[in-house]
């Protein structure tokens, strides 16, 4: 069964994790924080660090899932969107997949009523990515049509219980056997303590900083992505980023 | 276009201890785009300074130039007519002066007077889209000579008079319908790069 051949992690503290020496993982409020300073105080649009990080989670997906590793005739991707944030990620992470030579489509069942979220289902639509009309009733179905689902439910902000439909999209999710990459948060995950009997990605792309729940994770990838954090937030906050490779927008954690 | 900055110039290769950009950016996109690039630049781990005289009042550049800000990224009160000053500070200069949409952009203050000093500097010079001055179609004549080219979306009829060292696109991300459409034919982007080079570098 795949979940007990993934390797163990000791945990070294509070907020240290098994990642990099000295590499913080955060709370779900200063996580929060960082969030705020960087649109009131660095004045970013949510546009700019959307597009950043959803570029970021199709560059990571790439490298650890290139085009031709594909067992299915396509690079077939489904991506699953949220009501949030972490699905406008989904969004243009579809739309870069599609650029990287991918077949991705998308299931986007609760769709915000703002510009920001209509103009990227636009980008994606007039780019041929199809839109489900509904959610594939098996798990088995999943993994005969894709080779990979992209988990871009919720996010750092999630709390609390999860609303339908997408209690009955997770319960689908954690039966199909295809691997799962997860935009920042496994989706059903609390934020820093994780879920054990929850979804199991095999990949993980933590945004800005990886958050506590990344110390659960027990996938083969762990990526780090959203390369836009200016220097003085990261020493204000101590991040302990390791340093990024040359120009790349995401750096392998492990 | 940092990216392509930093494939043309990577950081080891820079003959100044520290690796020092100017970035001078006009009043209207182009210039907008260049703070962008500087920023990058600086996550880069490049040191930019921006000269950015005339500064738009559209709210989304006005916040490009506060994010610069916050990042400490100096902004020069005056360009330096003394070119030499120019070539000792910096490695490179980035050309974010005047784009495509520029028409009688190059005559006017202040970027007539930026335009001269650019011509006489010495260190490499990399152009966003359109060298500042050439024509968009016709190219130019004794205009600014830059050593790398960065074309948006795709390159304008003036690439065809560029004589520098490396002309890389910038267009990765045009969807297929615009790139029938106008019948760009792009070249194949390596990997997950979103910049190519259609030179081979000299």
């Amino acid at each position: 069964d795949r979940d007990r051949c993934r390797p163990h992690r000791a945990m070294h503290g509070p907020s240290a994790g098994p990642g990099p020496r000295g590499l913080r993982f955060l709370g779900q409020e200063e996580a929060q924080a960082i969030d705020q300073e960087l649109f009131t105080d660095y004045k970013f649009s949510v546009d700019q660090l959307m597009e950043l990080a959803g570029l970021s989670c199709a560059t990571a997906i790439a490298k650890a899932y290139p085009p031709s590793s594909f067992t299915t005739s396509q690079p077939a991707v489904l991506v699953v969107c949220g009501p949030g944030n972490n699905g406008g990620d989904g969004l243009v992470c579809a739309r870069h997949l599609k650029m990287f030579g991918y077949e991705p489509t998308v299931y986007y069942p609760k769709r915000p009523n703002k510009p920001l979220f209509e103009g990227l289902t636009t980008q994606c639509q007039k780019m041929d990515i199809p839109f489900l009309p509904e959610f594939p009733a098996e798990a088995a179905l999943i993994d005969e049509l894709y080779g990979l689902v992209v988990d871009a439910i919720f996010g750092f902000s999630f709390k609390g219980a999860v609303r339908e439909p997408f209690g009955s999209i997770l319960g689908t999710l954690e039966r199909i056997t295809v691997p799962i990459a997860s935009i920042d948060i496994p989706s059903g995950w609390d934020v820093e303590k994780g879920k054990a009997d929850g979804l199991q990605p095999d990949m993980l792309i933590s945004l800005t900083a990886p958050k506590k729940a990344a110390m659960h994770f027990a996938g083969r990838y762990h990526f780090l992505g959203g390369r836009f954090v200016p220097a003085a937030l990261q020493e204000k906050y101590a991040l302990n980023l390791p340093p990024y490779p040359e120009t790349d927008c995401v750096l392998q954690l492990t | 276009v940092p990216v392509s900055s930093r494939q043309a110039f990577p950081l080891p290769s820079l003959p100044r201890k520290q690796p020092t950009v100017l970035v001078v950016c006009g009043p209207a996109q182009n210039g907008a785009i260049g703070l962008v690039c500087a920023r990058h630049l600086r996550i880069f781990d490049y040191e930019p300074t921006i000269f950015y005289p005339k500064r738009s009042p559209d709210p989304l550049y006005r916040d490009f130039t506060t994010q610069c800000e916050k990042m400490d990224i100096p902004f020069l009160s005056y360009l330096p007519t003394e070119v030499q000053l120019i070539n000792d500070a910096y490695n490179a200069v980035v050309d974010a002066v005047l784009g495509a949409e520029a028409e009688a952009g190059e005559g006017r203050e202040p970027c007539a007077a930026i335009l001269a000093t650019l011509k006489h500097v010495r260190i490499p010079i990399v152009s966003l889209d359109v060298p500042s001055g050439w024509d968009v179609e016709a190219g130019s004549s004794g205009g600014i000579s830059p050593d790398v080219l960065v074309s948006l979306s795709a390159p304008k009829q003036c690439a065809r008079r560029f004589l520098g060292r490396q002309h890389f696109v910038a267009g990765r991300f045009l969807p297929y319908d615009v790139q029938k459409k106008f019948e760009l034919n792009p070249p194949e982007y390596p990997g997950t790069e979103c910049v190519v080079a259609l030179r081979a570098p000299r």
